[in-house]
Formats: C-alpha cells, structure tokens, sequence
C-alpha cells in the first residue's frame, strides 16, 4: 500500500512510519508547517522538521514538508481567538486535527494517489459490524481517541494507526531498537501556537481586548476579588479563585462578559447534569446513536468519562447519572459506546 | 590543481604554488567581470559576498561619513535582506530603505530617485535578476543614479551570472557578487567583485588577507573552481542563450492553453534559464509532489529553513494576489537541457495540472 504518514518530528509518528516500512509498505513521509510565528516546540519548529527528515532519511522515506500555515491560521488560530473573544472555551487541537490534518491532508493524500494516511496517534482503528469503528489506544495514560473523535467513516477507511496497540514505553524501545533519535523527546505539550513562558493570556491580548471583571460569589453576592482577563475564566476552573473564608473550594459558575462578571461557587452550587450540544458540530461515527441511548461522555483529552443519555429532539443534549462539574460551551465532549466503552461513537462541541 | 597543497599566505615553495594558482584565477575573474585584477574578494559563496558589500560598507561608511541608510529593492535574495537586517538590527542609526517593483517584477527607478534624495545613503543594492522570476533589472540605471548621489552601489549577480556577459551589463556597478555553484562550479565558492577602490571593513579580519576585506586563508580549489566555471560559460554564452531561450519558450507554449496559467513577469525581459508559473486551484506542494515523484526536481520560490515552501516575498513586492501565488512553481534549465527534457516537462505538467485541478 502507499502510505503518506504525518511525521511530527516526536516518537510516535517515527515509529509508525517505521513499522510501515518494516511492514512492507510504500511509506512517505510529510511534516506539517502549521504555524509560522514563535512556538515552543508543539508541531511546528524547524527543529522538529529537522527530527522527522533525518529520522525519514534513517528508514529511507521520502519526506516532505507541506506548507498549511494560511489554513492553520484560518480554520485554528483565528477561531481560537474570535471564539475566546465570544466568551467560548475552544480546544484548539481538536479544530486543527479535524481540519488541517484529517480534512486537508487526506484530501491532498487522495489526490496525489495515496491508499492510506497514518499518523502516530494512540488509537485504533478495528473492524466492526458496520465497518471500520475508532478504538481507544492501549496504553490507557496515552489515549488520544479523544482528539480524533470527528473522524469520518470514508476518513477511518483511509486512516492508519500504527502505533494505537503499543504501550508508549514498547514505542520508545522500539525507537531506541532501530537508532532513532527520536526516541526519548518528549512528549508535546498544550497548544503549539502559544509560548508557555508568554502564556494564552499574552498571545490573546496581543490580538483581542481582554475584560477585566469583578469575581462575584453566587451565594453571598460579594466581590471577592477581580479577573484581568474574564475571556479566559472557563465554566468549572478552580484556578484564579479563592476558597470562601471557611477554606472551601470555589469554582467559576458562570462568565458574563458584557456585565464584566464572573460567578464563582462552591462545588455543590455549579455541578449540573446537562450537556447542550451544538447540533451543527455533532458528527455521528454511527448513526445508531439515536435519541435516548445510553453513551460513555470524555469531555477533555484523558478525562474520566461520565455515564449519560444523548437527547437528539429538540434540544440536542446529554443527560448525565450523576451530577459533574459543568462543560464549557467550546469545549468538545467525545461519546463512547455504553457496552463497549473503548469504542468511539461521535464527537460534539458543547453549546450554550 | 593536483599538488597544490600550500598556504599561500606562506612563503615557501608550496605556498608560491598555491600563491600563483590564486592570483590567476583572480584575473581571470577579474577580465571577465570588467574589473581590475587586484579587486576580486574570494568569499565562500553568494551570501557571504552580499553580506560583506552590505555590511562592509555600511560600516565604513557610516563612521567615516556619517552615510548609514541602506537601500534595497524588495525582490532581493535573503542574502541581501537579511544583511541589510542584521546591520540595522545591530548598529545605531542604520536605516534601510526598500524600493518598489512593477507589476513585472521590474524595478521603478522612480522609487530609486526618492530614495536618493536622502542625505545619508551608504549603499544601494539591486539585484541583476531575480533568482525566482528571472526578471532583469535596469541595473546599470541604477548604479549609473547611485554614482551621481555619491553613493556605492551593489547588485547580487549570482542568478545572472550564467547567461550575462559581466564585463559589459551592468559594468557600472560598483560590487557584484558571485557565486561557482550557479554556473556549474563548486558550492561554498564566490567573490565579491569590485570595479573601484572601496573601503571596507572585514567581516572576519583574521590576518588581513584579501586586502583586509576577508580573513582566512583563501581555498585555492574554491577559487580556480569559480574561475574555470565562469571562463566555461562564457565560452559559448551567446549560443547557450539563445537555445535555451527557445526551450523555455517551447515549454511555455506548451502549457499556456491549460486555462488561467501565467507567466510572472512576462511583459518583462527574463533568463533564459528560469520560467516562474502560476497555477490558481493548485497548490505548489501538490504540484511540486507530482513532479518530484516524476523526477523533476522543481521549486515553488524560496525554500524556508523548515523546508516548507513559504510565500514569496518577490510575488508579494509585485502585488500579485495571494491565491495565485499559492499555485507559484519555477522550473530552471542550464545549458545542457535538451528539447527532450522540455517535452517530458510539459507532457507531465500538462497531466498534473489537469489531475490536481480536476479533484480540487
């Protein structure tokens, strides 16, 4: 088979393009320019395209660098930022999985006579009833099924994951076992795009205005301190909030940008059991799914997934068993079957 | 070259051999680039030639005539960009100045005059043709307005260099820069030519050699090498030029009933060597992938330090639209493509094209 693998330049996609090889594939390899200001590492430094070019001259691939960057800035950064400035919590990550490397890069794959596309995430794709079905990884601390929730049926036919059965450290010796320098990098952290030492709070400043507001306890009503940014107070955060005077923990209940306000409360006063969905984001891997079934919910990348219903009628939502700290509306929530709770069954981002 | 192995700093016998070796590679270079003998500086290539005209002078200039505003057109190599930034960047009062192109590439002498007008110029440097278009530029004008300002001028020949005669087009020129690699020579291998007395400092002072201009023991290989492969095209320039001319129009006829293809720069006098194109709907990766599984190695414009084709800064200077440039590719011929390679080009363009375009 020609396989055209996306080669980060970190372990994982090092291995899977080498287990193509070493499966007898026709294997290419293609590193992604996706962002064209200051990164720390992430996915888009010269120092990593420099990783996946010698560690492609080392399995003796062709390897390639496609230029995304417009599109990154388009369908990622952009949304990142208007979304923000809407008072949304975006992931970022998701936007750029869904976009650049599943829609854009499979329809360049197509084009240029590729059979298959193969990245280095920790997921699976296995057959089932109705044909190929998203599995989580096996290494259960490193599943990224969560990322790769929107995957389309015609996108898994064409995807490979190379690497979704191995354990992250069986990755790394294998790394070590064929010489690749790759092997002991780290693994990436948070958004690319954004410079840990300036932080999110910089990288948005420098683009939109930021809301200072008062933080206002739901119960009692008082201030009790203020917020430089509002814009990044996400539904449920602890971080930035101050216990109440008999040391109890307080979290943000709700952000209103426009009143320059940031409710906060205690844990008891902001757990919910509803999930609004956004019904022009939901994508379905079966459409099986209907109105009333009972679904596993992942709501960030390694979250504990939380039992619940999917209302498809008039208002798109889920129902949790149990109460939870509530989902900001940006947010994607990941639904896994309720028998086979490994198994991926569609992807949302949460509403309003 | 067998043998010579001296320092030719040195005094020794083997240094004499390497010493003469030297010095008549240097007038070699020198008669073919209308230069006197003694004014050739052997660099390591292009970029270092560039660097040390822009950064040499301006820093000469700028302390013994208080002269520190670097011009430059907007089409130049990052070898000229890049130095002119890095000066600026470095020392106080260093200013540059970018001129304009037309719609061709080409650039307005209009702009040039304005720029001159500025008291403190130091240096102003056009390239000779543009690497990615191939577009000539009225240099000698340039040099000829330059010199009336009291100014030093510079033009980066290195794209030029195969297929102009360097003793007659833009002779006026104060330095040119030149590189072995773009005329079949060795890589790592260039001058810095100079048609007058310049003062400048070094880059890397070392021991003084070069007239103080560069440090470093000379590579005698590196500088027989830039000799020989500059003598080679001159040898049979005009008739090189004229076939290759004919072959790249034959690959441009050859496509140009694609539907929406462009020649950048057309309305423009070009080399005969490069022919940059535009594909709207396609993307130059996509493109560039076919042609490289092909065999054909092709760029799109410059290549970044990732690899990554990035966008042009020279289509960008002409104003051309972004979702055109998008579709950039640029095919180079040297004096040994047959009309054979010209007709491969263009079967396999034509069926790319088509296949990229139709599953858009």
């Amino acid at each position: 088979m020609k396989v055209l693998v996306a080669m980060s330049g970190g372990v994982d996609s090092s291995v899977a393009a080498a287990l193509l090889k070493e499966a007898g594939h026709d294997v290419v390899g293609a590193t992604l320019k996706l962002w064209g200001g200051a990164s720390d590492s992430g996915c888009c430094s010269v120092s990593d395209v420099d990783d996946a070019r010698r560690v492609a001259q080392l399995l003796n691939i062709d390897h390639h660098v496609f230029n995304y960057t417009e599109e990154f800035d388009r369908h990622v950064v952009a949304p990142f930022v208007a979304d923000y400035a809407a008072g949304l919590s975006p992931n970022p990550c998701i936007e750029c999985n869904r976009h650049i490397k599943f829609d854009l890069l499979f329809e360049r794959a197509e084009r240029l006579g590729f059979d298959a596309v193969a990245t280095g995430h920790h997921a699976q794709v296995l057959p089932g009833p109705q044909g190929p079905r998203l599995v989580r990884g096996t290494d259960p601390a490193k599943d990224q099924s969560y990322v790769l929730g929107y995957l389309t049926d015609a996108q898994l036919r064409m995807l490979l994951l190379p690497i979704g059965h191995l354990h992250k450290s069986d990755v790394r010796e294998h790394a070590q076992r064929i010489g690749l320098r790759t092997w002991d990098k780290p693994d990436s952290q948070d958004v690319c795009f954004i410079e840990a030492s300036a932080g999110r709070e910089a990288f948005l400043r420098s683009r939109i205005d930021l809301t200072e507001a008062e933080l206002v306890d739901v119960n009692s009503g008082a201030v009790i301190g203020t917020t430089a940014a509002a814009e990044l107070m996400t539904i449920g955060q602890r971080k930035g909030v101050l216990p109440d005077r008999h040391g109890e923990k307080r979290f943000v209940a709700k952000v209103e940008l426009g009143a320059r306000r940031v409710h906060v409360g205690r844990l008891e006063d902001i757990v919910t059991t509803a999930i609004a969905l956004n019904q022009e984001t939901v994508t379905f891997a079966r459409e099986s799914l209907t109105s009333g079934a009972k679904v596993w919910v992942q709501c960030s990348a390694h979250g504990t997934p939380l039992s619940g219903t999917l209302w498809r009628d008039d208002d798109w939502r889920i129902e949790l068993d149990e109460p939870a700290r509530p989902i900001a509306a940006g947010q994607s929530t990941v639904f896994y079957n309720y028998e086979e709770p490994s198994v991926v069954e569609g992807a949302a981002i949460v509403g309003r | 070259m067998h043998g010579v192995v001296g320092n030719p700093a040195g005094t020794h016998r083997a240094a004499r051999l390497a010493r003469r070796a030297i010095e008549e590679a240097r007038d070699e270079i020198a008669a073919l680039t209308a230069a006197k003998p003694g004014n050739v500086v052997f660099t390591a290539g292009g970029t270092e030639s560039c660097t040390l005209a822009i950064a040499g002078v301006v820093r000469t200039h700028r302390r013994q005539h208080e002269r520190s505003r670097i011009v430059i057109s907007p089409i130049e190599h990052h070898a000229v960009l890049d130095a002119a930034a890095m000066v600026a960047r470095q020392l106080d009062n260093v200013d540059v100045t970018t001129l304009r192109v037309d719609g061709d590439g080409v650039l307005d002498l209009s702009s040039l005059h304005e720029a001159l007008e500025q008291p403190n110029v130091a240096v102003v440097s056009v390239m000779m043709a543009n690497n990615e278009t191939g577009v000539v530029q009225p240099v000698d004008a340039a040099a000829a307005m330059a010199q009336a300002a009291g100014v030093v001028s510079h033009s980066d020949v290195v794209a030029a260099a195969p297929w102009m005669d360097l003793s007659v087009v833009g002779a006026s020129v104060d330095m040119i820069s030149l590189c072995a690699h773009k005329l079949g020579g060795p890589v790592n291998a260039g001058a810095l030519v100079l048609r007058r007395d310049i003062t400048m400092d070094a880059l890397a002072p070392g021991g003084g050699q070069e007239k103080g201009r560069r440090g470093g023991t000379v590579d005698v290989a590196a500088a027989v090498g830039l000799a020989t492969a500059l003598r080679l095209a001159a040898q049979d320039r005009e008739a090189t030029v004229r076939r290759v001319t004919a072959l790249r129009d034959t690959l441009i006829a050859g496509v140009s009933d694609l539907g929406d293809v462009a020649v950048t720069g057309s309305a423009a006098v070009r080399l005969p060597g490069t022919v940059h194109l535009t594909f709207p709907g396609i993307a130059s990766d996509e493109l560039l992938f076919v042609l490289d599984e092909a065999g054909v190695c092709a760029s799109a414009a410059a290549a970044c330090s990732s690899g990554a084709v990035v966008a042009s800064h020279v289509l960008d200077a002409m104003g051309m639209d972004p979702a055109r440039a998008r579709g950039s590719l640029r095919l180079s011929f040297g004096a040994e493509t047959t009309s054979e390679d010209i007709a491969a080009v263009t079967a396999l363009l034509r069926s790319a094209v088509t296949h990229l375009r139709a599953d858009a």
